[in-house]
């Protein structure tokens, strides 16, 4: 466990967190929002930390280990930080998305402030 | 067909509306209808190979398919595992059998729209259509976040269909905004999950976690409730909702209100009984909590509003609030209950929104107060609509009768009064709310000439024909489907034991449910009469009456703006949390 990590996976959260709650520009709020997935990132990759581990490649040892030090585990976990990588695929697509809704929000509406563009409510 | 060919057929369900979502664009250069012909065809293939897996899932056993044949060993699981259990297939069928006659009525009435635009229609529809039968039957939970996530992005692209209406914009930057979060919330929570226990498949979580569960583990399960409840709608969650379904096209209402909402509360069911077990945490108390906030607010809010689809728009927060109740009464006749108004939601909910798009194709207007007199020029359109009203109001012989006489059954077992009366509470209002639409757009009398626009075409009426049909076949032959169909869908939802057994050997057979049920139960009966009688007061009164302050201050609330929308949400994670690990 490295709380380093961790401190820095709530405090990129809190950020973002804070920019989606109170900034009312949407292209704000899309970098918000990307901190925050950010955050989870890192802080997946941080769940996956094993002291003293290797990388979860096993291929050879890499210098100073053995196959033994593989074989019994001492791998950062490979599964996490896999679905690290399935979510910033996902992440990308769904930025790209939102950024195309905010061009077209900026192109009809002539603003990007969520304050006035909200025609439904209620 | 033998058990292990069903089995490895179970991934075809979803491959199919994928890949007819990949070429849907491509096959639009030939033929401006050919891609949305191809995807009924993709449905209806999908929909007969569950078919075919339903006669053996139906008696109780659980079908699973590892892809890859990575196959558990010693209860490990490696592989990502594809299981039907009844619950799952159940709403892969709805889905795949609703999304099929959902399409036929895009047919009709989209079928003017350009090459490009029904080529990019199909994909979505197809792409949303396969994540929900993907979500419907994964026993992973990363698979379902996964699926989740595929869903989401079809439905930002539907929602903002319609890229020249400025509100189809504002509609889905809000709900970018609410389900990315809940994305978060449901990956770190599936992500802690792994953490702690080192599983993802289904049953061997609930072998993992014991009746005691640790701090993490307590957090991922708000988490992961939190994140669903948002696709499913329920109050504080729900800010998308209203705003998504008044934005697009009618099919994509009705797919959006019936179907996917429906799929967070199979999530949430599946992590509450399934993965967690009703034991672990006060979690059926925090489900139970919003389904009722979410019944009365999304009654409340149906009852005030001026725009019809939008009406329909919160009544479905209402109604996945009943489905929440009944999923939080925790005991057989409720969670079939749930499972029950489930499927019938995705019945008359379709039913209403495709009304609704037939009233916008002929008369260009989704406004209350612009209609009236309707039923004297839309025979067909007026009868589809209060067929559909009286399913909900749960009118005997109809589908919601049958489904929310067990959810009470189920709640007056426990000696739950408040739940029940608070139930019975949004109950009259919805009746209220959508008798004052029914007056309001075809029965009250109107002068003044409407501009039509366009007619109806046969597709649009096989929808109404076919789903109006469904509606009454469920509520007429209700102990039937209940014997059949919903007391095994419970059954594996309340012998999680029996459902991981299932998944990982796939030897363990569901034991059956013997649900009670009385058709003519007088309490029941006179409920409903008495129900119908004040809702009819309620809606006269309401018709004459200034808004009352309750309303008011309800509309305040719901400020349109995408940042008090998401601090909603983030406060209801938070108190989610809180309250699972307090209680």
């Amino acid at each position: 466990m490295i709380v380093v990590n961790y401190l820095a996976a709530v405090a990129l959260l809190c950020i973002g967190l804070y920019a989606v709650l109170t900034r009312r520009n949407m292209i704000k709020m899309v970098m918000g929002l990307s901190l925050m997935e950010a955050s989870t990132y890192l802080f997946m990759l941080s769940l996956a930390y094993r002291a003293g581990s290797t990388a979860p490649v096993l291929l050879s040892p890499p210098p100073g280990k053995s196959v033994s030090d593989l074989v019994h585990g001492n791998v950062a976990d490979p599964v996490l930080q896999n679905f690290c990588l399935t979510a910033v695929v996902i992440g990308v697509a769904v930025t790209a998305v939102f950024l195309s809704v905010v061009v077209r929000i900026a192109q009809h509406y002539r603003t990007l402030d969520t304050d006035q563009v909200r025609e439904m409510r209620g | 067909m033998t058990g292990a060919a069903l089995a490895s057929l179970l991934p075809l369900p979803v491959a199919i509306p994928l890949a007819g979502g990949v070429t849907a664009p491509l096959l639009a250069r030939f033929s401006r209808t050919l891609p949305v012909i191809t995807s009924l065809a993709a449905l209806a293939g999908s929909a007969a190979i569950l078919l075919a897996e339903a006669p053996k899932v139906f008696s109780g056993r659980v079908i699973a398919h590892y892809m890859g044949h990575w196959s558990p060993v010693h209860g490990q699981v490696l592989g990502i595992a594809f299981a039907a259990d009844p619950f799952g297939l159940l709403f892969a069928l709805t889905v795949a059998i609703i999304g099929a006659v959902l399409l036929l009525y895009t047919l009709s009435e989209l079928g003017g729209l350009g090459r490009r635009e029904l080529g990019g229609y199909a994909c979505l529809f197809q792409l949303l259509l396969g994540a929900l039968i993907g979500g419907a039957l994964t026993a992973d939970i990363i698979d379902l976040f996964v699926w989740f996530e595929v869903a989401a992005l079809a439905s930002y692209g539907l929602t903002g269909f319609f890229l020249e209406r400025p509100i189809a914009l504002e509609a889905a930057f809000k709900i970018l905004v609410l389900t990315t979060l809940a994305s978060f919330a449901i990956f770190i929570g599936a992500g802690l999950l792994y953490a702690k226990t080192g599983a993802l498949n289904y049953a061997q979580l609930h072998d993992s976690l014991g009746r005691h569960l640790s701090t993490p583990e307590t957090v991922a399960l708000g988490l992961l409730i939190a994140g669903f409840a948002t696709k499913a709608g329920l109050v504080p969650f729900h800010g998308w909702l209203a705003d998504a379904h008044t934005a697009a096209p009618g099919p994509v209402s009705a797919l959006f209100s019936g179907l996917m909402v429906s799929f967070g509360v199979v999530a949430i069911s599946r992590v509450a009984f399934q993965v967690y077990g009703p034991g672990a945490a006060p979690v059926l108390g925090l489900i139970m909590v919003l389904g009722l906030i979410s019944a009365l607010l999304g009654a409340l809010m149906a009852l005030a509003q001026d725009d019809l689809k939008r009406l329909l728009a919160y009544d479905t927060v209402s109604q996945v609030g009943i489905m929440a109740i009944g999923l939080a009464a925790g005991n057989a006749a409720g969670v079939a209950g749930a499972a029950y108004h489930l499927v019938n939601h995705a019945l008359f909910k379709s039913l209403l929104f495709l009304c609704v798009g037939a009233i916008v194709h002929r008369t260009g207007s989704t406004k209350l107060s612009e209609m009236g007199g309707l039923a004297r020029h839309m025979p067909v359109v007026a009868a589809a609509f209060v067929l559909g009203t009286l399913s909900i109001a749960g009118i005997p012989p109809f589908n919601g009768y049958v489904s929310l006489s067990l959810i009470h059954q189920g709640l007056q077992h426990d000696h739950e009064v408040i739940p029940y009366l608070l139930t019975l509470a949004a109950q009259v209002i919805t009746i209220a709310a959508l008798g004052r639409a029914a007056w309001l757009a075809f029965f009250r009398r109107r002068t003044d000439e409407y501009e039509w626009q366009e007619k109806l075409r046969p597709g649009m009426l096989a929808g109404f024909a076919s789903l109006g049909a469904c509606c009454v076949a469920f509520g007429v032959a209700g102990s039937l489907v209940l014997r059949t169909l919903m007391a095994p869908a419970a059954s594996g939802l309340l012998n999680p034991g029996r459902y991981a057994a299932g998944v990982l050997s796939g030897a363990a057979r569901l034991p059956a449910l013997r649900i009670p049920f009385d058709y003519f139960s007088p309490a029941e009966l006179i409920s409903v009469a008495a129900s119908v009688v004040v809702a009819a007061v309620l809606a006269w009164g309401y018709l004459r009456i200034r808004e009352p302050r309750v309303i008011r201050g309800l509309r305040a609330i719901h400020t349109g703006s995408a940042n008090d929308y998401a601090a909603y949400a983030i406060a209801g994670t938070l108190a989610a949390i809180a309250v699972l690990s307090l209680g």
